[in-house]
């Protein structure tokens, strides 16, 4: 009995999936991954290198066999992290560990190098919002310790703070992505009115929203859950205003196309971009902003658009400073540096 | 190609299973030999024809040797094989070594050492000598002598199957259900401590090593690594013992729960069974094992562990490895063989020893071995910090289930549950459980990036 019990078993198995590679069409395109699929066409160019990839990407429930992976460690070997993300009340947490004091000691001069040499005639802030990993119990994972990093922050950099860490909480981010959801930042921009001295009305958004939205996050650490939606927020003035991008020429806000793309958060203003300019011909005063930014970013800035003729975003990872002060005059504007913990911990990545 | 790998479950399994059973018994070898070669092509593009070249001269030596028994011929079989071997594993080695000594300007020979170089030399040695001390006769057809070398179970990563052990087998072997049920039930018992547990424990120990090390943390990495090592080849080994009966051979056990030993002379007994027997039958006893002068057998002691330390690889690490356990060896058996009766002490005693052991195999580079080991004596700031307890909790469970694995108990309990009144219930169940763990197997292979077995490369 036992013995054909397994035989006939893993028979079944074997030719049941090496069967349906046969029958099934190749997929060309992973959504939960957000990666291109390996198809029939890179047996042609190496059959023996190619191979394994080619039926690891198209192999039959493939999902559903990777999150019964994510179910073996998390559930039956307890463990709490799989692939540097932790699961916490079924919220997906990417490890940002240890602290790295060299890449905080790099941000800090980086950013005071800046203010420096380009911003003594502005007005100049920084706001750090914390990642995911700020909302986990110390006592359960490997957290790093935020309060010395914001402390260190406030010491060293020679600008004002706008604080905005105690605004959050877990529930205002994507369950499976590392970014803020757009709809829980009007209170972010609320506090940043309250110093860059703007009157904030966050009633005045339509929301819009899709479904389904598999975040960064998600393919490192899959579950057996439903995918999350995204909102993004419009009203008139969003939609007339015009994103002008230094690699990809004049954008709406937001690129509803991206939705469809792999990584749908790119909706925000198209995803990663060097240097975005930003006009809004509806603007009822001159004031010009420029952010110093990451892709928390993304999502926010369409809420201030309202408030400014003009906003620059400068993402230092695609571009260095020198190119920025060939195209950017700073004299006489609003400078805010918004930046995640994630950027502080890992500068690096700030290009001079 | 690796047996935990797609390509090789849902790609050349099932075509071998389909093509194998599908021909009459005359054709039953030339289908494994060519299936065999599709395999070692799949992992060796470029050394497939240096294969089948080793295995026909090979071939042609047995048939010379068998009919002339002269020592020169064996002489000229050995020497061919072991020229092919270290020209492939230990060039590069005693180049560096010789450059460094003389200071000399580096010279680089990228010579990319053969898979599985070190399995197939010691079979086609074996059965050189075996022919010629007439304790075998020779194959005369070239087909069954390249089937036995090639023979995918055991190609890349051993055991090291000795000719006289599956000559009958090649000539003649039943294939039934009940073998071949057997054989699927070892393959995924392999499978799932290669793919669940040892790859698991690698992944948590590479974790370690970049986190800040505590005294604590290194002794965790040293029992990980011993764990991995041991989950790695003894899963290896299991899978080719069943892939061997799924079609129809039986290959001697490699592994007999070689980390509940008392005694590294015990372990040695339990530990890659079929390497120890080679080097006891082919070096220690011709050399004149323990029946001879004291010095004399000290040396014979010493010759084997240098060997068997050059085996695993062309490294410093191993050599001291090798006479590591050549110390303990000797201690044992002249000094502390009383004291090692098989209690808690004992057990301790080893397990430690064995834990430094693997830290010196595993360690290439002699600065870092020398900064591990001052690590596990605690010259470091931490004798626990918060990531080592971090690590610790997180993977209790796998090392839990690891530390049950390394015990008989469990197989034993199994075995007795089996034959207990509930006998039909539990066969069951322990049929649906392995079921479960190949469904695991392939998905854990799925999620995670390719690791390669850790005895491909000796």
């Amino acid at each position: 009995m036992k013995e054909k019990i397994v035989s006939i078993g893993f028979i079944i198995i074997l030719f049941c999936f090496s069967g349906f590679f046969i029958i099934k069409k190749d997929e060309s395109l992973s959504n939960v991954e957000r990666r291109k699929l390996k198809t029939k066409d890179v047996l042609k160019k190496d059959f023996v290198n190619n191979l394994e990839d080619y039926l690891s990407d198209q192999f039959p429930m493939r999902n559903s066999l990777i999150q019964l992976n994510t179910f073996f460690e998390r559930y039956l070997l307890q463990q709490k992290d799989s692939n540097d993300v932790y699961i916490k009340e079924e919220v997906l947490i990417e490890k940002n560990y240890p602290k790295n004091q060299e890449s905080i000691k790099n941000f800090i001069k980086k950013i005071n190098e800046i203010n420096a040499k380009d911003l003594q005639n502005s007005e100049v802030y920084y706001a750090i919002i914390p990642d995911k990993s700020y909302f986990l119990e110390e006592t359960k994972h490997l957290k790093m310790d935020f309060l010395s990093i914001y402390q260190q922050l406030k010491n060293e950099l020679n600008l004002k703070e706008i604080p905005v860490r105690d605004l959050f909480t877990l529930e205002d981010y994507y369950q499976t992505d590392i970014h803020l959801r757009q709809e829980k930042y009007p209170k972010v921009v609320e506090r940043l009115g309250s110093v860059l001295d703007f009157d904030y009305k966050p009633s005045t958004y339509e929301t819009n929203h899709f479904y389904p939205f598999y975040g960064a996050s998600y393919q490192k650490s899959p579950l057996f859950r439903n995918p999350e939606s995204i909102t993004y927020l419009t009203n008139e003035t969003i939609k007339k205003a015009k994103a002008k991008h230094l690699e990809y020429g004049e954008q709406p806000i937001y690129e509803i196309d991206k939705l469809n793309s792999m990584d749908a958060y790119n909706v925000f203003l198209g995803g990663p971009s060097a240097l975005i300019e930003i006009e809004n011909p509806e603007a009822s005063n001159e004031k010009e902003l420029i952010i110093f930014r990451d892709s928390f970013a993304s999502s926010l800035t369409p809420l201030l658009i309202s408030e400014y003729q003009k906003i620059t975003l400068i993402d230092l990872r695609y571009i260095s400073m020198n190119q920025i002060r060939e195209r950017i005059n700073f004299n006489n504007k609003e400078v805010l540096f918004l930046y995640s913990t994630l950027i502080v911990n890992n500068s690096h990545l700030l290009k001079n | 190609m690796v047996f935990s790998s797609i390509r090789f479950l849902f790609f050349f399994l099932p075509l071998l299973l389909i093509i194998y059973f599908s021909f009459p018994k005359k054709f039953k070898n030339l289908i494994l030999l060519l299936f065999s070669l599709i395999f070692y092509y799949f992992g060796e593009k470029n050394y497939t024809l240096l294969l089948v070249f080793s295995c026909l001269v090979n071939y042609g030596l047995g048939l010379v040797i068998s009919k002339n028994k002269k020592k020169l011929y064996l002489i000229i079989g050995i020497t061919f094989n072991l020229v092919l071997l270290i020209y492939y594993k230990y060039t590069g080695f005693f180049i560096e070594n010789f450059t460094n000594l003389f200071h000399l300007n580096p010279i680089s020979l990228n010579i990319v050492l053969p898979l599985g170089i070190s399995f197939f030399t010691f079979q086609n040695l074996s059965y050189l000598i075996d022919v010629y001390k007439n304790e075998v006769s020779c194959q005369k057809n070239p087909l069954t002598y390249c089937t036995y070398i090639c023979l995918f179970p055991q190609l890349v990563a051993g055991p090291i199957v000795r000719y006289k052990d599956v000559n009958e087998q090649l000539k003649n072997r039943t294939e039934n259900f009940e073998k071949f049920s057997s054989g699927v039930s070892r393959l995924i018992i392999g499978l799932s401590k290669k793919v669940l547990i040892a790859d698991t424990l690698y992944y948590t120990y590479t974790a370690i090593l970049t986190s800040e090390l505590s005294t604590v943390s290194y002794w965790l990495v040293a029992l990980l690594f011993t764990f991995q090592i041991y989950y790695d080849f003894s899963g290896y080994s299991d899978m080719a013992i069943g892939l061997g009966k799924m079609f129809g051979f039986e290959f001697k056990e490699n592994f007999n729960y070689p980390l509940i030993a008392s005694s590294i002379t015990e372990f040695w007994r339990r530990w890659h069974l079929s390497l120890s027997t080679f080097f006891k039958d082919y070096v220690y006893i011709p050399l004149g094992g323990n029946r001879t002068s004291k010095l004399k057998h000290i040396r014979n002691i010493f010759i084997v562990w240098l060997l068997t330390g050059l085996w695993h690889g062309a490294s410093w690490n191993f050599i001291l490895w090798g006479l590591y356990f050549f110390v303990l060896l000797i201690l044992e058996k002249f000094i502390f063989q009383k004291f090692l009766k098989g209690g808690f002490f004992s057990h301790i005693y080893t397990f430690v020893l064995l834990l430094i052991s693997f830290v010196i195999f595993n360690t290439t580079d002699l600065e870092e071995l020398m900064l591990f080991l001052k690590g596990l004596i605690g010259i470091q700031k931490d004798w626990i910090n918060q990531e080592t307890l971090y690590y610790l909790k997180n993977n209790l469970i796998i090392l839990l289930i690891a530390s049950i694995g390394i015990h008989p108990k469990l197989k034993d309990t199994i075995q007795k549950l089996k034959k207990g009144k509930r006998n039909k219930g539990i066969e069951t169940l322990y049929s649906l459980i392995l079921l479960g763990l190949f469904l695991l197997v392939i998905a854990r292979i799925l999620a995670s990036s390719f690791t390669p077995f850790i005895y491909f490369r000796f």
